[in-house]
């Protein structure tokens, strides 16, 4: 019990924190609309009774105060319609802003440099994981929470009804259902975790297995495996099949617990009044109340069953995403520079998380403002490590690192699902069209945008599809030229462009930065040929400096891929 | 009774839902017709399935009845019960004792475990038939995707058809097990509560028969209105998470950008912006419900009262026999809730309906047959390679354009490659390189043309055997779920543990398969570097022995010098006494083929050499 409340005490206090009161008054109307069917069934039992007994004679007929039971029993209808409407509406208006909430403090909290560096690490399924988790955490309030309160709510209030009767009644009936009410759904709950797992795992493995008879359909078709892979997605959803048959029973089994609760209470009820009524301890009437309330008490049962369900998978992503919820440490800032100098690195050791290496060792560099750099070296060298590090997004181990405000241009040309427009102003939020067009044409993707028939308004799906890798690296380019910062590190701006095309960026590039330091970190010749000087690393560190004219500034250049 | 499940399709469990795939900037809005001639394969083969999916969907349909009409019984079993109840109180009044409860407490206790019974009962039947029926969906769905064109423009993208096939067709199990039966009962109940009620009292009837029938044409009014904008709102909610994951693919960037505030600032507007509309919608859709309860709890007052007024002798009419006795008010009181309570199942059960039916349309959707893939489901047998090292392809006449587009992207080419000749394919990104080696490799038909692999001529019968002889690596193989093995054989059989060790060997894959062991790859695995996956798509061309043909699309062009040089190699000695294709703008690799051919001219060269 403790260890499920701390995995979920950082997403309740995420909950409270955003829409306490909120949160309160949904659980507070749910018990109310409980209740009030508690009452309207228990008041009209006794109404008919008591108006049936009073009946018998014309003289207690007419003494019968009917209008004040009458009136009550419109009261409560009204009352149970208005909590439950006003019920729905604000649980649901909660949860959409503990939800809005929750999306937003996920994303900074994976937006933190390290936690960022991790979750590129991570796996495509891990991501659909992530959502899956989020999905859980959705129903934690409305579909546990909400109606564990109302049961609650329900069965004190039944054995406070009931306690009037008799005490030693209303103790009974309210421990039974308090008991068969949480007991059911725990049990229920933790015999739930083993199949919700598993078939969330199947759920996975669905999903790798349909992306690669899709992704990988070409490779499978020249193998003449395609057959293959549906049958193995057919037999995947067998093992899908019987986790999802496993909780079905469970929801059987809590079916027909409840449906064995209510009958018991029903029938355990109905003997107890019979032996009241025999002791003459209450009346007819006092006995029909007593059943009619026990019976609208279980009404509120059956809303647990879901919830039961998924209470395993919903502790399971609260388990993963709790540390997401808290804000990473941001490191200090750096230091400042010496005028005229864009970078200033001494003895720098930089370590990737957890590594037993070192990726960059010792290393020493000063880049002027507005000069131009080019890094090379074999892959795993650490050109990307050394531009994350002058971009601050690696802190070093070991000595100095100072760097001008700096934009990175990426090595993956990354787009978002969103427009044109909206992709360019992530690099600028107040830049006008005006602007937003100027880079485009600077990058060269100025007349292929204004062929669109919706201009920048155009929308770029999921990686930005419909632009091709040329399109996709000269929109990439109007994004930096949008960042207005002394300082642009460029990992590989030219992969994949075929030569005409890479040189045309490379010059578009040349011009639009101007008097502002560049480092390009590349492997391909022209990319290397543009700079003033080269850098050349092995292993993590800097092998050699060459500037423009030296000698060995040519040899190193040809060693490097031709166009 | 359960209407907080109402919120699980609006809230939950949408997943990541499809965006829709948006118009290319260079290209035409891609709408794939299925053509005349070999492109129509795709609908043939997927029409093989109708037969046996409709017969699953009728095997559902008639577990679903059943499972009603269980739970329709279990539902009429409370008449029963609600008498034993009445009469035993009716018998409290007149001053019988705890003796006389006995047997009626037992009686009500026994029926309610034979309820509980048949609704568990219940719940499995449909629950089976749900499941059997979302299998043999899925099953269709997956023959539709694996029948296309990989050059289909208008085929699903892995992400949708992953998401759209595990996760969303769930809905599809709550449409079929919960709301259907729930459906038949909602025909048998009231009308049976209403006869029982009318048996003792007309007036208590024509209370329950006026709020009854009202119950509905509110319900109508209301949802119609709600309906059309609840059903926008369930894909953007899904919209909510599809933002989420598509922002933090690209965290990178974003923060490069420094943009993480503004980001989370829209992410938060987006949400906020979602909450208001759909509060607006579910202000609407909840008092529909509102209305139900209301008219619900009402009808069952109204009866609560005349009962009353009527046993008190106010209300001296509505009877058969007089006046009601205590037990008969009571049991009216008793059943009168359950002539609306498969009413309020049935509005508790809507939002199963909305994304059942969505699931049901979006796995339509990936049913749909686009452009075919030529021999998509032919058992293909093998044909002995032929030994003089490689088979000649020879291309004439040929045209290709993608479906929907005007523009052909191969117009009238013609190609002439000898047996065991090394061969680029050069020219501008764009030119068609991809396109003509993807039409060797038959996996899209050709408009007009032919191809001839060693004189036999490729169409959608001779494909999937032609195949066989041949290898495809592409620019960026597709790493499988599964280990490095596994990813090499792909589970082809016949391959010897030599093959398997020549392959290694040629595409100097022995340290990473050393350092990877059994790991897994691929999604949920560790991914590999560029030139790691191109190696591994060498060692899957060479571990087939039978593998005489083999097609590769720009194979260094995302590699440094280093790895380019090392896969190149790899490439030469694979290409040994086989036929070598190469579509290629790296000049290195260039100097290593026997002839470069230029795509950009339109008309290739043409050359006899066979």
């Amino acid at each position: 019990m403790r260890v499920i409340l701390s995995d979920l005490r950082p997403v309740l206090a995420l909950f409270l924190a955003e829409r306490r009161r909120m949160l309160f008054v949904g659980a507070g109307l749910a018990a109310l609309t409980v209740l009030a069917g508690v009452a309207l069934l228990g008041l009209s039992g006794w109404f008919i009774t008591a108006t049936a007994l009073a009946g018998l004679t014309a003289a207690t007929a007419m003494a019968f105060d009917v209008f004040a039971p009458a009136a009550g029993i419109r009261f409560l209808a009204l009352v149970r319609t208005g909590a439950r409407y006003g019920e729905r509406l604000t649980t649901h208006d909660a949860t959409l802003s503990v939800l809005a909430a929750l999306r937003e403090r996920l994303f900074r909290g994976w937006a933190g440099p390290r936690a960022a560096r991790a979750l590129a690490l991570r796996p495509a399924k891990l991501l659909f994981r992530l959502t899956a988790d989020i999905d859980a955490l959705d129903g934690l309030y409305l579909r546990i929470l909400v109606p564990v309160g109302a049961m609650v709510a329900s069965a004190l209030g039944t054995a406070v009804v009931v306690g009037f009767i008799a005490p030693w009644l209303g103790l009974a009936i309210g421990a039974w259902l308090v008991a068969v009410g949480l007991g059911i759904p725990l049990v229920a709950a933790r015999m739930a975790y083993r199949p919700a797992r598993r078939r969330a795992q199947a759920i996975e493995m669905l999903r790798s297995g349909v992306i690669d008879l899709v992704a990988g359909q070409t490779e499978l078709v020249m193998a003449g495996r395609l057959e293959a892979q549906r049958d193995h997605l057919a037999a995947i959803d067998r093992r899908l099949t019987a986790a999802d048959d496993g909780l079905n029973r469970i929801e059987t089994g809590v079916t027909i617990g409840f449906g064995l609760t209510s009958a018991l209470a029903l029938a355990g009820m109905l003997l107890a009044v019979a032996a009241l009524v025999e002791a003459e301890a209450i009346g007819a009437p006092v006995a029909a109340l007593g059943i009619l309330v026990v019976l609208a008490a279980v009404e509120p049962f059956g809303a647990l069953r879901r919830g039961a369900l998924e209470f395993g998978r919903t502790l399971l992503a609260a388990r993963r995403l709790g540390p997401r919820l808290l804000r990473e440490d941001v490191p200090v800032a750096p230091k400042d520079l010496p005028r005229g100098m864009a970078v200033e690195l001494v003895g720098v050791d930089v370590r990737h998380d957890g590594a037993a290496r070192v990726t960059l060792r010792g290393i020493d560099l000063v880049v002027d403002r507005g000069e131009r750099i080019a890094i090379v070296g074999a892959s795993g060298a650490g050109k990307s490590t050394l531009l994350d590090l002058i971009a601050g997004e690696r802190v070093p181990e070991r000595g100095e690192a100072a760097a001008l405000p700096a934009t990175l241009m990426t090595q993956r040309t990354e787009l978002f699902q969103d427009s044109l427009r909206d992709n360019l102003r992530l690099a600028a939020p107040a830049a006008g069209d005006r602007e937003l067009m100027r880079v485009l044409d600077a990058a060269g993707l100025g007349p292929d945008v204004a062929a669109l028939p919706r201009g920048l308004d155009t929308a770029l799906g999921e990686g930005g599809i419909g632009l091709s890798g040329g399109q996709s690296r000269r929109l990439a380019l109007a994004r930096l030229f949008l960042r207005d910062t002394p300082l642009w590190l460029l990992d590989e701006p030219t992969e994949g462009l075929d030569g005409r095309t890479a040189r045309d960026v490379l010059a578009r590039l040349g011009r639009e930065a101007q008097r502002r330091a560049l480092i390009i970190a590349t492997h391909i010749r022209r990319e290397a040929a543009f700079a003033a000087r080269v850098v050349v690393m092995e292993h993590g560190q800097i092998a050699a400096v060459l500037h423009r004219g030296e000698p060995g500034f040519d040899a190193v250049l040809d060693a490097l891929r031709p166009d | 009774m359960t209407d907080m499940a109402y919120s699980r399709g609006r809230l939950g469990g949408m997943g990541a839902l499809p965006a829709e795939r948006p118009a290319g900037l260079a290209g035409e809005p891609p709408q794939a017709q299925a053509e005349a001639h070999p492109r129509a394969q795709a609908s043939a083969h997927a029409s093989a399935h109708v037969s046996a999916q409709a017969s699953a969907h009728a095997s559902a349909h008639v577990s679903a009845r059943a499972a009603g009409y269980v739970q329709t019984l279990s539902s009429l079993l409370w008449l029963p019960q609600a008498g034993l109840i009445a009469w035993s109180v009716g018998g409290m009044a007149r001053g019988a004792g705890l003796a006389d409860a006995v047997a009626p407490a037992a009686l009500v206790f026994g029926i309610g475990a034979l309820r509980a019974a048949l609704d568990g009962w219940a719940g499995r039947l449909a629950f089976r038939a749900a499941r059997g029926k979302l299998s043999q969906l899925r099953h269709d769905a997956a023959a539709a995707l694996a029948g296309r064109s990989p050059l289909d423009q208008a085929r699903p993208a892995s992400g949708l058809a992953a998401s759209v096939l595990a996760e969303q067709a769930e809905a599809v199990v709550p449409l079929l097990a919960r709301f259907q039966p729930v459906r038949i009962r909602v025909t048998i109940v009231p009308l049976a509560i209403l006869l029982t009620v009318l048996a003792f009292s007309w007036v208590a009837a024509l209370t329950l028969l006026i709020a009854g029938p009202i119950i509905p044409v509110f319900m109508a009014l209301i949802g119609w209105r709600a309906k059309a904008a609840s059903e926008e709102q369930m894909v953007e909610i899904g919209g909510m998470n599809a933002f989420l994951l598509d922002r933090l693919r690209g965290l990178a960037t974003i923060r490069a950008l420094g943009a993480v505030d503004m980001t989370a600032a829209r992410l938060r507007a987006h949400a906020e912006g979602l909450r208001k509309r759909t509060m607006a919608v579910l202000r609407i859709a909840f008092l529909s419900s509102a209305v139900l309860e209301l008219f619900a709890a009402l009808g069952v007052a109204m009866v609560a009262v005349y009962v009353g007024f009527h046993l008190l002798g106010q209300l001296n009419f509505g009877a058969w026999s007089g006046r009601l006795t205590l037990a008969e008010g009571l049991f009216v009181l008793l059943i009168a809730p359950a002539f609306f309570e498969p009413l309020r199942e049935l509005s508790s059960v809507w939002h199963d309906r909305a994304s059942g039916e969505a699931a049901l349309n979006a796995l339509d959707g990936l049913r749909t047959t686009g452009v075919g893939l030529p021999g998509a489901d032919a058992k293909a047998s093998r044909v002995p390679a032929a030994a003089r090292g490689g088979p000649s392809v020879v291309v004439e006449n040929l045209a290709f354009a993608h479906a929907g587009a005007g523009r052909q992207v191969i117009t009238d080419a013609a190609l002439a490659i000898a047996p065991g000749e090394k061969v680029a394919l050069t020219g501008r990104s764009g030119a068609g390189k991809s396109t003509l080696l993807a039409l060797i490799a038959g996996l899209v038909a050709p408009e007009s043309g032919q191809i001839l692999i060693d004189g036999r001529a490729l169409t959608g019968a001779s494909a999937a055997e032609l195949r066989t002889r041949m290898a495809w690596i592409g620019q960026r193989p597709h790493i499988f779920a599964g280990s490095l093995m596994s990813n090499i054989t792909l589970g082809r059989d016949g391959l010897t543990a030599t093959d398997l060790d020549k392959a290694l060997a040629v595409a100097a894959l022995r340290d990473v398969a050393a350092a990877h062991g059994a790991a897994p790859l691929g999604e949920g695995g560790i991914g590999l570097s560029g030139g790691e996956a191109l190696r591994l798509a060498l060692a899957r061309a060479a571990a087939d022995p039978r593998i005489d043909l083999i097609l590769v699309d720009e194979p260094t062009a995302h590699l440094d010098a280093a790895t380019a040089a090392m896969v190149t190699e790899g490439l030469i000695a694979l290409s040994r006494g086989r036929t070598l294709v190469v579509a290629t703008h790296d000049p290195r690799l260039m100097a290593q083929m026997d002839r470069t051919i230029d795509v950009e001219a339109q008309v290739l060269e043409a050359l006899a050499c066979v």
